[in-house]
């Protein structure tokens, strides 16, 4: 501790001296010390922090509750405006509700949902890749990207979140089974839409395999396994809910749309009959199997009379598409467009003849009894509206219903 | 004497007595001091005082961000897009308020608190007067929140250097720490308003001690972190801005930044320019010019926000909304012209506010415009908005502020994300090396230097070239003249030596040659 004698103050610290000339802030080694004589100041200082806490806590607790009840005000405005359809005033919502809750994972979820329906898709594709950096697993951000790489037709993008999706992670306190259960479904049926058949397939199998006996969506998997062409599966999973209730009508009409798809029309017939609503759905498919079975002269029950009326009924039906289609729609379309070729011009010929070999036969008198020629005239009549659907198109009702009476006759051959 | 005494002093003594003991009470007896009351060295005493000033600068800055927040809500109403009359009405309105208060009572509040809290380092020896934190907290708090184009940073570092400043004399430190102290402060005050310790301490040492100095660097270490935590306690710890997930995918992607340093450094000269140019103009007007100047400011921003409402106040909200391809580039690039043309109308007329904010702002545009419109132009370079974004923060900040280390960390903590380091690090360089060359006055220099103060700068002092007594001194030109020798000799020798000695200029200037 050095001292000068002239201004009589520390040399250090520029404290005035002390009464035995020596500096009073100062230790032995020089250096300026702090002391407390005084134990008032110290103790005001601690209780300024404890106060200052106490009053920051109380400004920011209330502080943070206005600004909860701004976000959670606007967020209801927002949601308001999505239901009322006006997407831009839903954004401008959202993101102010964001302004006053910034962390909020739900509002900017939100706010992704009005970008998309006001048309910024790209902005929302922006903000969701930004989560699905932060959160690769979240469920909620991979289902949004997928539905949106979806919209966009990249198909390859929408099956990897989709399936991210069905992987990922469930928020806490909420139970993952049905939502990814509902993720499983929307992935399903987006390859079904997509005509990703075996894909398709695989996903449907998986969700038949997780969902039990007893689930109510045994009836979706129904319909997607039938959308999918795949009929028996669908009648498995419509028995399913139909064993739950026996009385839906949704399951009714779909096992009897896959026991129709299947080729099992009397099935399919006594699902119809025994739902209890009729939809447009129904009575047309009911209309068509009556149109069938009108035709057909082998069904159960059908006399003589109603087997050699029903077989003149379809000679007539296949001459009437053969005339239409046949030759003369060859020469037509000759006529017009000269590269145009019928697929198997001997068919033609030989159905021609098949039908001049039968005509003479087609009398109710010479019918009756004659079980092989109407079985001919029926062979007869589905290969001619065969041959008429590969090359002449769209057949009408009856001829419809011969052709699903040919795919049932040959489906109960094999 | 009691023999009870007795015996405690006989127990003392023997515990005394091993050496290992004897260092514990020495120390002990130190601490109390001759007087026995506790007496520590004030550098270890100012370690404690700074955590204790980080604590309470933590508490005032959240009280502060609450203080502009309701601000905002209370004059502009809580929507993003306030009616027009409100728009334009308000910052006006407030803008007078803010004169008057400012010109008659708190005349110290305008200008920037980095350079006052630089002149209270090296010329007030420490002091900040206690209306100024007063002033600033409420005035800068009115001005940013009624929509002045102005951020809450530089006054947060202001109050926290004037907060340490009264401590410091409640507490009768030395004038040696005293001095010290008002760094320390501003160091807590700023690592709590930008959320950000390492920033706070590297600005601290760039911009206000202006020299790396080991003997204040451990106090405003300490506060920072002390500040953050309060911070953090209060408002959470998410970082300020969500940013994508950035990777650089090629090497080449750094050419793409580069363009943006060199757009950031283009538009950091704009805006220093701009100041340099119209701040003393604005000041040398007559005195009652000054009660008007920042409403005028705030009406030409309220016609401004009419239509783009994003210039008004700091604009964090708009910056996180930029950085996720919520505007078209075009808008980005117009809205970040006109947040400089307001800053520049707030700043250059008083306003109380900082510039840290409105920087940020400025950069967050240009680099989302610069990555939109590259997107476009080159569809097969990745190019992430939010990085663009992020990076352009940096380089505005590199620019303007010239901090160039303070502005790589800071992008770094604001965003925490590290692997943006090296496009940060490009294009904050470039943008940097423009300003420099064509600025040669930072602009925490150019301001001090308008208020007539000549402060030390680290940038300065940087390049200052150490010039030794041997660099003064020439060798001798010619023989050297001896004690006897006459002037005629004298003369014939200077005629043989070069003639642009000086010592012989010199005596031919004065006719004896």
């Amino acid at each position: 501790m050095r001292m000068s004698d002239e201004t009589a103050k520390c040399t250090v610290c520029r404290q005035p001296l002390g009464e035995n000339g020596r500096c009073q802030h100062c230790d032995e080694d020089g250096h300026h010390t702090w002391t407390l004589q005084d134990w008032r100041p110290l103790l005001t200082l601690g209780l300024i922090i404890v106060l200052g806490f106490s009053f920051t806590s109380l400004v920011v607790n209330g502080f943070r509750e206005k600004q909860s009840a701004l976000a959670a005000e606007y967020y209801q405005a927002g949601l308001h405006a999505m239901e009322t359809k006006q997407a831009a005033a839903a954004v401008d919502d959202f993101e102010t509700a964001l302004v006053y809750s910034h962390d909020n994972f739900q509002y900017r979820l939100k706010l992704t949902d009005a970008l998309v329906a006001s048309g910024a898709t790209g902005e929302a594709l922006g903000q969701l890749r930004a989560f699905w950096d932060q959160r690769p697993g979240d469920v909620q951000v991979n289902l949004k990207l997928a539905r949106l790489e979806a919209q966009r037709q990249h198909v390859d993008d929408a099956l990897r979140y989709y399936q991210n999706a069905i992987e990922g992670a469930w928020p806490e306190r909420t139970d993952p089974f049905p939502q990814r259960t509902a993720a499983r479904f929307e992935s399903a049926e987006y390859l079904v839409g997509q005509g990703r058949q075996e894909q398709a397939e695989a996903a449907l199998l998986a969700l038949a395999a997780v969902l039990s006996s007893s689930a109510p969506e045994q009836g979706k998997l129904g319909d997607l396994f039938l959308r999918n062409g795949d009929p028996g599966r669908a009648l498995s999973a419509y028995q399913a809910k139909l064993n739950q209730n026996k009385n839906d009508d949704a399951a009714i009409l779909g096992a009897a749309k896959a026991s129709f798809a299947a080729g099992s029309y009397a099935t399919a017939r006594r699902y119809l009959v025994e739902s209890k609503t009729e939809t447009q759905e129904s009575r047309a498919l009911l209309e068509q199997l009556e149109r069938m079975e009108a035709l057909d002269p082998f069904s159960k029950g059908a006399t003589v009379k109603v087997r050699t009326e029903r077989t003149l009924a379809v000679f007539h039906i296949a001459i009437e598409r053969l005339a239409t289609c046949g030759v003369p729609f060859a020469r037509a379309m000759e006529a017009t467009d000269k590269s145009f070729a019928l697929k198997d011009p001997a068919q033609w010929s030989g159905l021609a003849k098949w039908a001049e070999q039968l005509s003479p036969m087609m009398s109710e008198r010479k019918l009756r009894g004659r079980d092989d020629v109407i079985e001919s005239t029926m062979r007869f009549a589905f290969q001619a509206e065969m041959a008429a659907q590969k090359d002449c198109g769209s057949p009408t009702l009856n001829d419809e219903a011969l052709l699903l009476l040919a795919r049932e006759r040959m489906g109960a051959n094999r | 004497m009691s023999p009870r005494l007795d015996s405690s002093r006989d127990a003392l003594r023997k515990l005394m007595t091993t050496p290992v003991r004897r260092k514990y009470f020495e120390t002990l007896r130190r601490m109390l001091g001759p007087s026995g009351l506790i007496s520590i060295r004030e550098e270890q005493f100012f370690l404690v005082l700074a955590i204790a000033i980080g604590i309470l600068a933590g508490f005032c800055v959240v009280l502060f961000r609450i203080a502009i927040e309701s601000a905002r809500l209370w004059l502009l109403g809580s929507s993003m897009h306030p009616s027009a009359p409100r728009v334009v009405l308000v910052p006006a309105l407030t803008g007078l308020v803010l004169a008057v208060l400012a010109v008659r009572f708190f005349p110290r509040v305008r200008g920037s608190g980095v350079n006052q809290t630089k002149g209270a380092l090296y010329i007030y020896d420490g002091y900040i007067s206690s209306e100024t934190v007063v002033g600033k907290f409420v005035l800068s708090a009115l001005a940013i929140g009624s929509g002045q184009s102005l951020g809450p940073e530089d006054p947060s570092l202001q109050i926290g250097a004037g907060l340490a400043s009264a401590l410091g004399r409640w507490l009768k430190l030395s004038k040696e720490r005293l001095r010290l102290v008002a760094p320390v402060g501003a160091a807590a005050g700023i690592a709590a308003a930008f959320n950000a310790p390492i920033t706070a301490v590297l600005f601290v040492i760039e911009e206000v001690i202006g020299r790396w100095s080991a003997g204040i660097l451990g106090a405003v270490v300490l506060s920072a972190i002390s500040s953050v935590v309060v911070e953090r306690w209060f408002m959470g710890d998410e970082p300020l801005f969500h940013v994508p997930q950035y990777h650089l995918g090629h090497a080449g992607e750094l050419a793409a930044y580069a363009v943006l340093g060199v757009v950031g450094g283009a538009a950091s000269l704009v805006f220093v320019k701009v100041v340099k140019y119209v701040r003393p103009r604005l000041r040398s007007l007559p005195q009652w010019s000054q009660y008007l100047q920042p409403g005028v400011a705030g009406l030409l921003i309220g016609f401004i926000a009419i239509w783009y409402p994003q210039v008004m106040g700091a604009g964090y909200e708009w910056m996180d909304l930029a950085m996720h391809n919520r505007f078209p580039w075009e808008v980005l690039g117009i809205i970040a012209g006109l947040k400089l043309l307001s800053t520049a109308l707030s700043f250059t007329t008083g306003t109380p506010g900082g510039l840290f904010a409105p920087v940020l702002f400025m950069g967050a545009m240009l680099g989302g415009s610069v990555a939109m419109l590259e997107q476009q132009l080159f569809p097969s370079i990745a190019v992430p908005v939010g990085a663009y974004a992020l990076v352009g923060m940096g380089a505005l900040f590199a620019g303007i502020l010239r901090a160039p280390m303070t502005s790589v960390f800071m992008i770094l903590e604001v965003s925490g994300n590290y692997s943006i380091i090296l496009p940060v690090i490009i294009c904050n360089t470039i943008s940097y090396l423009i300003s420099r060359g064509f600025q040669e006055v930072p602009l925490f220099d150019l301001l001090s230097r308008q208020d007539g103060l000549d402060l030390p700068s680290l940038e300065e002092e940087r390049e200052q070239e150490i010039l030794r007594v041997e660099d003064a001194m020439h060798p001798t030109m010619g023989r050297a003249l001896l004690g006897d020798e006459v002037i005629r000799s004298a003369r014939s020798i200077a005629a043989s030596t070069r003639k642009s000695t000086s010592w012989y200029r010199w005596a031919r200037d004065a006719g004896a040659c």
